[in-house]
């Protein structure tokens, strides 16, 4: 089981655990109400974009992929993020 | 669970066949062995023709209005006199989709999976335009048969004939996740294995129109962005693709797998499995 | 000393198998499905954030009643899940089926979990009145959630297609473990997008 432990994947899944855990004390309401926060909006929102990043980079193994899935899949994640703080933006 | 046997014996084969027209060299096209598929495949885009002129030009009912119209705007679009046209064709017509629905079912009988693919699709393409087709356009048909019907009534009508129209995808959804699931596991690969997981999409996506029973206005009712327009943009790409791949499967279908060019003792899935 | 100059190259080998470059995971149709599947929830995702802008004080006070905790268990359920998935997937390569059949068996666990913790979610919610009519928040949020919970349990039953081939086949078909895990990721994926737009933006 050791070798799974000290598996690349294993501290991938540990960072990705840490950003949840941070992501969410970023989002809790602490007694207030919630109301239109552009900071905390963008935090959570890029740091699920990180995550998005390494699940589809590791997890889903594309950094060893042909150019054009790479592109593809990098593409949505960093277009999904654009498009989303651009429409809040906007709103 | 193969069903569909192919039956190789060297002397039923009969020579000079070309295997993508089903056409023997010197014979009328009447006389071609896939006739009855391609009378089913070319009904279909007639079909879509008259379908079209009854709900765009006729009616109007399409593209769909609010659920929340006013009266005066209701009573207006129940009693126009097209409707009744509109009517007619439809009933006269809808027979067509029966016969189109058939050109899928020749065709997943050739994929290896359980004829009960088979039947659960009849049954979706049975119920999916009773309900979604005729019962519309009866509902609006009524407003145009006799004018005098209290506004009320017709207001009722006119939510019946758009939820039954929009709400009814759920028997869409069975038929077509039917042959999305025959197409992904079928070994005979008769359709492509990426249209098979288009075909999910569109069937997943069907379901986001029950939302049109709680949502009266906004992106979820009836004439919505995500209930509505979203499932028509994944929608419509989708059944002219399919078409066209069903049109290939049956170019590429084998003269000797067809049942009627056999007689009959050579077949054995006549004698259990005759749909 | 050869002895464990072998172990540590045979632990290189197996961290180090996905990397040959240019390597396929899985079979291109099911890339197919993930790109379009990815695309269809990103159009989803632009409509919510939209809407969402013409009333933003719905939308917060609802959001406001979800529970940020269960959102975050959710998260790290399906993370976790992924995990095994993924060390099960190179398991596979370095051909340890025993390994690979416990590592994809937690797997199904953690997934199993997670449609538990979604009805444990909605229950309360929907007995509190919080149904889907209520206002456009809860409509988007019902939607889209069951739609993933629907990709959660047909991604369990791949799973339960791939466990039982490394289990009864000779040689398990590594393309078709593959294929089931980068689905199982896709769902991960699209849940760490879900939990940061309906639980903790503002």
């Amino acid at each position: 089981m050791g070798s799974y432990l000290n598996n690349r994947l294993t501290h991938v899944w540990a960072f990705l655990t840490a950003i949840t855990v941070a992501s969410w004390w970023i989002g809790q309401s602490r007694g207030a109400t919630f109301q239109l926060d552009a900071m905390v909006t963008l935090t959570v929102l890029l740091m699920a974009s990180v995550k998005a990043q390494l699940v589809i980079q590791y997890f889903m193994e594309v950094r060893s992929a042909p150019r054009w899935l790479k592109q593809t899949a990098y593409g949505w994640n960093i277009g999904l993020l654009l498009l989303l703080t651009g429409v809040y933006w906007l709103g | 669970m193969s069903d569909s046997v192919s039956v190789d014996a060297p002397g039923i084969k009969a020579p000079g066949i070309k295997a993508s027209s089903g056409v023997r060299q010197g014979e009328p096209w009447y006389k071609n062995k896939k006739l009855d598929q391609y009378l089913c495949f070319w009904s279909v885009p007639i079909f879509y023709t008259l379908f079209g002129l009854v709900f765009v030009p006729l009616s109007w009912m399409m593209p769909p209005r609010s659920p929340d119209s006013s009266m005066a705007e209701i009573v207006a679009f129940m009693q126009s006199e097209n409707l009744l046209f509109a009517c007619v064709i439809l009933i006269l017509s809808v027979g067509l989709a029966a016969v189109g629905n058939a050109v899928y079912m020749t065709q997943m009988r050739r994929m290896t999976v359980s004829p009960a693919f088979r039947f659960a699709f009849m049954a979706g393409s049975i119920t999916g335009p009773v309900v979604g087709c005729l019962f519309p356009m009866f509902c609006f048909g009524l407003g145009a048969f006799r004018p005098d019907y209290d506004p009320e009534i017709l207001a009722m009508l006119y939510d019946f004939g758009y939820l039954s129209f929009i709400g009814c995808l759920g028997c869409f959804c069975l038929m077509w996740s039917m042959l999305g699931l025959s197409i992904l596991l079928d070994k005979n690969n008769i359709l492509p294995k990426w249209l098979g997981y288009y075909t999910v999409w569109q069937f997943v996506t069907e379901l986001f129109a029950a939302t049109v029973w709680i949502a009266k206005t906004g992106p979820f009712a009836w004439d919505g962005l995500l209930a509505f327009w979203f499932n028509m943009v994944l929608y419509v790409p989708w059944q002219i693709i399919v078409y066209f791949y069903i049109y290939k499967a049956i170019q590429n279908q084998p003269e000797h797998e067809l049942p009627n060019v056999l007689p009959v003792k050579a077949q054995p899935m006549l004698q259990g499995n005759a749909l | 000393m050869s002895n464990t100059l072998e172990s540590v190259v045979h632990k290189v080998d197996v961290r180090e198998q996905p990397q040959v470059v240019g390597a396929f995971p899985g079979q291109p149709s099911m890339w197919f499905f993930i790109i379009g599947d990815l695309l269809i929830f990103g159009a989803y995702f632009i409509a919510y954030m939209a809407y969402r802008s013409q009333e933003p004080d719905v939308f917060l006070q609802s959001q406001q009643a979800m529970n940020q905790g269960v959102g975050a268990i959710n998260t790290i359920v399906l993370l976790t899940s992924s995990l095994f998935v993924a060390l099960g997937t190179e398991a596979v390569r370095a051909q340890k089926i025993r390994d690979s059949l416990r590592l994809f068996g937690l797997a199904m666990v953690f997934g199993a979990l997670f449609p538990v913790l979604k009805i444990f979610e909605w229950l309360p919610k929907i007995e509190a009145g919080h149904t889907p009519g209520e206002n456009l928040y809860l409509m988007f949020y019902y939607v889209m959630t069951g739609l993933h919970l629907f990709h959660v349990l047909l991604g369990l039953v791949i799973l339960g297609f791939v466990m039982r081939n490394i289990k009864t086949a000779a040689n398990p078909d590594v393309r078709f473990v593959e294929t089931g895990a980068i689905y199982w990721h896709m769902v991960d994926l699209l849940w760490l997008v879900l939990f940061a737009l309906f639980y903790l933006m503002r």
